[in-house]
């Protein structure tokens, strides 16, 4: 039996008196293009902080590759790549020389990683700018190398929080290209988060959250089927009685 | 151990590319040898005991590792700020190993900035230490770089932003460098203020630094005034308590997970 990618039970998470996430229950298969749909403040981003390690839950368990995320976060964390909502790139040093930072921390030989980092950035368009600093970088450029670095380990699970947030549409097309090119080649298991229904659409799966509970859960044909709807907008409304971009705030 | 590499090789490219930062930890000590020195230099002319620009040396070497080293390790704000912090959380390595990667390049670009220092300061003030006493001054310089880098970790980890700068340079640095023994000896402090500083990792180097360089002098009275080994016992104590002080606080949630909080704002 392989274990699923992610499994959550009963997760939560409270900011003081703030309930961010309410319990949990998900389960994403090895290999599933899995989307967390929902508007800011659903709890999207709670949930990918708490099955990357960086939150600690408040009630519930989740393993994520098998790994349980409260005890075993450093085998958690070696099985992720988590690709944060802002840049986390360090914005003085080059496009290659974040690459090679990010290789050290995962501890990759130097033989090893060499040759992926030339791969990743043939393969996200960013050869030319290897040894220019990030902040030279367009949006839609600093995007593609937080993504090849967060696949440069070659990662089980990988966790994309709202990565398109502003970038222009043109950009948005060339991101999903490459992350569809990705899972054909690797079987890599995604999780994204988004407030884009026309994001969450290609998905296997789809989690409709909202107010940090989980309002829905399918495939974007079974969800607007159960719902009589025909777009997941309307899935949102039917499950949750209000419009999802209302609800966005920015 | 290529994670601790990998964090102190960044601090370097950091460093390296930020000229600014380069010219005034290296300008810095000669501009208080020229004014400071020149001043002090003419009170204590009358002593004949030693030049004042001498006894400033090991003083004024002290204030490169503390300054190159609280700075380095003070970046781990800005490293908050943009986000680089988080991916090293990320990374699978323990909290801990990020404070000792962030101290050990702290510590590394304090020593060598401090040598850069030395190698220009040293001949100007005709100071000549021995083979003994320059390895001696080196162990002083990399203990006080690790005491004073993880005190700045622990600073870096508990001050919410880079604003809290003006505070730490009044109310840390300047105590820091006039406490340390770098520009008068301690021992004609009254108690209280001794007291002070022997809570202060900078007097430890300080008198390490002037144990390796000022040996000619003791017999006057301007050398080092606390045994050698209680000096390293000090500081590495210092390092050792602000390593395990800084680790967690650097991993805290409140550091990293603040946008999770304003995403329901």
């Amino acid at each position: 039996m392989t274990a699923a990618a992610i499994d959550a039970r009963g997760l939560g998470k409270d900011f003081g008196a703030v309930r961010a996430l309410d319990r949990l229950d998900l389960e994403v298969r090895d290999g599933e293009f899995f989307g967390l749909l929902g508007p800011n403040g659903a709890g999207k981003t709670t949930t990918v902080h708490l099955l990357a390690t960086v939150l600690t839950p408040s009630r519930g368990t989740a393993r994520v590759a098998g790994h349980d995320v409260a005890r075993e976060g450093l085998s958690v964390r070696r099985a992720i790549g988590l690709v944060f909502q802002e840049t986390t790139l360090d914005r003085d040093l080059t496009v290659e020389e974040n690459l090679r930072f990010a290789a050290r921390l995962w501890s990759l030989p130097g033989v090893v990683a060499g040759p992926r980092i030339d791969a990743l950035l043939r393969e996200f368009a960013l050869l030319e700018r290897r040894d220019d600093p990030v902040r030279t970088l367009s949006g839609g450029m600093r995007r593609a190398a937080d993504i090849a670095r967060g696949i440069l380990h070659e990662p089980r699970v990988l966790f994309l929080d709202e990565p398109t947030a502003g970038l222009d549409p043109r950009a948005r097309r060339s991101l999903w290209e490459r992350i569809r090119g990705l899972r054909a080649a690797s079987g890599l298991t995604v999780l994204l988060t988004t407030h884009y229904v026309e994001e969450a659409e290609p998905c296997d799966r789809v989690a409709v959250l909202d107010h940090g509970r989980l309002a829905a859960l399918g495939t974007p044909a079974e969800l607007k089927q159960a719902a009589g709807v025909g777009s997941l907008e309307e899935v949102f409304l039917a499950h949750t009685g209000h419009p999802l971009a209302e609800a966005d705030g920015g | 151990m290529r994670a601790v590499y990998g964090i102190v090789a960044r601090e370097f490219a950091r460093f390296l590319r930020q000229r600014g930062r380069v010219l005034a930890s290296i300008g810095r000590p000669f501009v208080w040898l020229a004014f400071a020195g020149a001043g002090f230099a003419a009170v204590f002319a009358g002593r004949n005991e030693i030049d004042y620009r001498v006894y400033m040396a090991p003083g004024l070497l002290g204030m490169v590792v503390m300054f190159g080293s609280l700075l380095a390790a003070l970046s781990t704000v800005t490293d908050r700020d943009a986000g680089v912090l988080r991916m090293m959380l990320v990374a699978p390595i323990r909290r801990g190993t990020v404070a000792l990667g962030k101290t050990l390049g702290a510590t590394l670009l304090g020593t060598a900035q401090t040598l850069v220092v030395a190698g220009l300061l040293l001949p100007l003030v005709h100071l000549r230490p021995t083979p003994a006493a320059a390895l001696l001054g080196l162990a002083a310089i990399v203990l006080s770089g690790l005491a004073i880098g993880a005190l700045g970790l622990v600073l870096a980890a508990s001050i919410r932003s880079i604003e809290n700068f003006a505070g730490v340079m009044n109310f840390v640095v300047f105590p820091m460098l006039f406490l340390s023994g770098a520009l008068y000896p301690l021992r004609h402090l009254g108690p209280a203020l001794r007291a002070v500083a022997y809570a202060n990792p900078l007097a430890y180097g300080v008198d390490l630094l002037k144990h390796a360089l000022l040996g000619a002098w003791a017999g006057a009275g301007y050398g080092g005034e606390l045994p050698v080994p209680l000096d390293c016992a000090a500081l590495a104590l210092f390092a050792i308590v602000g390593l395990a002080v800084a680790a967690p606080l650097l991993g805290r949630e409140g550091g990293v997970a603040r946008t999770a909080f304003g995403e329901r704002r």
